[in-house]
């Protein structure tokens, strides 16, 4: 699971309301390289909770100095935008779980799929 | 209700689909022109959902946007991320990503697995809800009304076929089809409706005058864009609060389609020849305007003349009862194909040339593989011409 997608993740537990972002507890993490796209990169930032990614770094011991919040003209940043591109693209949770802030439930993350499938009860 | 629709659906839809996982690598299960094109027209860093994407055949198309997908089916997820893909294990009914974050959405062949009206309404509204305001959701689904296949009802089973055969006439022209398609990658249509038109000749033949055909054709085109006759709806989101360009949305893609059927024919015939949607084993040539006899001979016939919606739970011991008897019909007529009497869950896809018949291997080859086709039983709702833009309608709000 990579950090961009991680992003877009919610807990959809029955009744949570405050499910967003997911609690990353990694066991396994892995690096690749990806080619740098900077438009591509830049393009996706107004799209990200930036918050949400800033936490999700923290939590893989990744935070880069990654700004708490965004630069103004980040589009121009080459540098700013390959630290981006990294922590969005290039790391990858393999094994762990997702917790949800608000209940506590766990999902697994097995061979880099999130299982967020729920029981009919929850 | 929601109990039974789901149970329904983990023994028809989710526990096939598990057991049918590794033939999804089959070169016959090819991505489809449209979707392709939904996905290259999607602007740069855009974020993409492949709601059910199964092993992720979409999710390669277009490296300028970034692609999720998500599945029930645990092997074909796996099978996905072995491609490189980021996917998750999810529930279309309940989407566990957080409101408008995606520029699109796609759902192709999916929804018609649900086993209720209302569980169909709520994975659109789910899709619904992730989509960004302005973005556009692309729905793929069986249309009722096709040309080459009566459906009698709109909650059926299909049994689904390891090993589909193709006769020698479908084979080449199956081949033909596909080389011209990726000829024609660039969008030649032309080409394209030359050789769809060819095997429309083939199967003019059978039941009436080729003029016929063509006319029913247009007729039926709003539903009936491909030889496997899926309906689709590509929605924008707006921002007002009922969702008036479903409708709009759906008419345009309509006259773009009628005005592109060749691009959708092409589509089609690619897939006439493969067994994509385990159709092959159950495609026949009809004539909607000819009765269908039923032959009560049958020995395998327990209870195939009507199966009614209120005894799905019992039909997986049923063979599909649409289509059985019209098979054996054209049979008698043409008497070109040789019917294997001890075939009795499949029927084969008739050709006037075809000697070489089309009759399932399992239906020949004994016990072990009638068990994998009965337990292969997969669920679909059918949809009516306008059905899906009215459920559109519904959603947006």
């Amino acid at each position: 699971m990579k950090l961009l997608t991680h992003n877009m993740l919610t807990s959809h537990v029955k009744g949570v309301t405050k499910g967003y972002p997911l609690i990353i507890k990694a066991t396994e993490v892995k690096v690749n390289e990806l080619e740098f796209n900077a438009q591509f990169v830049s393009r996706m930032i107004p799209k990200l909770e930036w918050n949400a990614l800033i936490q999700a770094a923290e939590w893989l011991g990744r935070s880069q100095d990654l700004p708490s919040t965004l630069i103004p003209n980040y589009e121009n940043d080459e540098e700013f935008l390959h630290k981006v591109h990294r922590i969005l693209l290039e790391v990858e949770v393999i094994e762990g779980c997702l917790q949800c802030p608000e209940s506590g439930r766990e999902f697994p993350i097995s061979k880099g799929v999130p299982n967020m499938l729920l029981i009919e009860d929850e | 209700m929601d109990e039974a629709a789901s149970h329904l659906e983990r023994d028809h839809v989710h526990s096939v689909y598990e057991r049918i996982a590794p033939y999804f690598n089959d070169s016959r299960y090819k991505a489809w022109p449209k979707v392709k094109q939904f996905l290259l027209e999607q602007e740069p860093g855009s974020i993409v959902v492949d709601v059910g994407c199964g092993n992720g055949k979409y999710l390669h198309i277009n490296e300028d946007i970034f692609k999720l997908g998500c599945d029930v089916c645990r092997p074909l997820v796996d099978s996905a991320w072995s491609r490189g893909h980021e996917v998750q294990l999810c529930d279309g009914l309940r989407l566990p990503y957080r409101d408008g974050c995606f520029d699109a959405v796609l759902s192709i062949a999916v929804i018609h697995h649900m086993s209720t009206k209302e569980r169909r309404i709520r994975a659109i509204k789910e899709m619904a809800r992730t989509l960004r305001v302005g973005g556009r959701i692309m729905i793929y689904v069986w249309a009722m009304e096709q040309k080459r296949r009566k459906f009698e009802k709109q909650d059926i089973f299909i049994p689904w076929n390891p090993n589909p055969p193709l006769s020698p006439a479908l084979r080449e022209r199956g081949n033909g089809t596909q080389s011209v398609s990726d000829d024609s990658a660039s969008s030649d249509k032309h080409k394209k409706v030359r050789s769809t038109s060819s095997m429309l000749d083939e199967s003019g033949d059978l039941i009436s005058p080729g003029q016929q055909k063509q006319q029913r054709l247009w007729f039926f085109s709003r539903s009936l864009d491909s030889v496997l006759d899926f309906t689709s709806l590509t929605v924008s989101r707006s921002s007002s609060s009922t969702l008036q360009s479903p409708v709009d949305e759906a008419s345009e893609s309509r006259s773009r389609r009628t005005s592109s059927r060749g691009l959708i024919r092409q589509m089609s015939s690619l897939f006439s020849s493969s067994s994509r949607t385990s159709l092959e084993e159950d495609v026949f040539i009809s004539d909607p305007n000819e009765q269908v006899h039923k032959n009560d001979n049958r020995s395998s016939g327990n209870g195939n003349e009507t199966v009614p919606v209120e005894l799905v739970h019992d039909c997986s011991a049923v063979p599909l009862p649409d289509l059985v008897s019209y098979q054996r019909d054209q049979s008698t007529l043409e008497g070109h194909v040789e019917v294997d009497g001890k075939s009795s869950q499949q029927e084969p896809l008739q050709r006037q040339e075809s000697t070489a018949s089309l009759l399932e291997s399992d239906g020949m080859s004994g016990q072990s593989s009638e068990q994998l086709k009965d337990s292969c039983l997969r669920y679909y709702h059918v949809f009516r011409e306008g059905e899906l833009t009215q459920f559109g309608r519904t959603v947006g709000g």
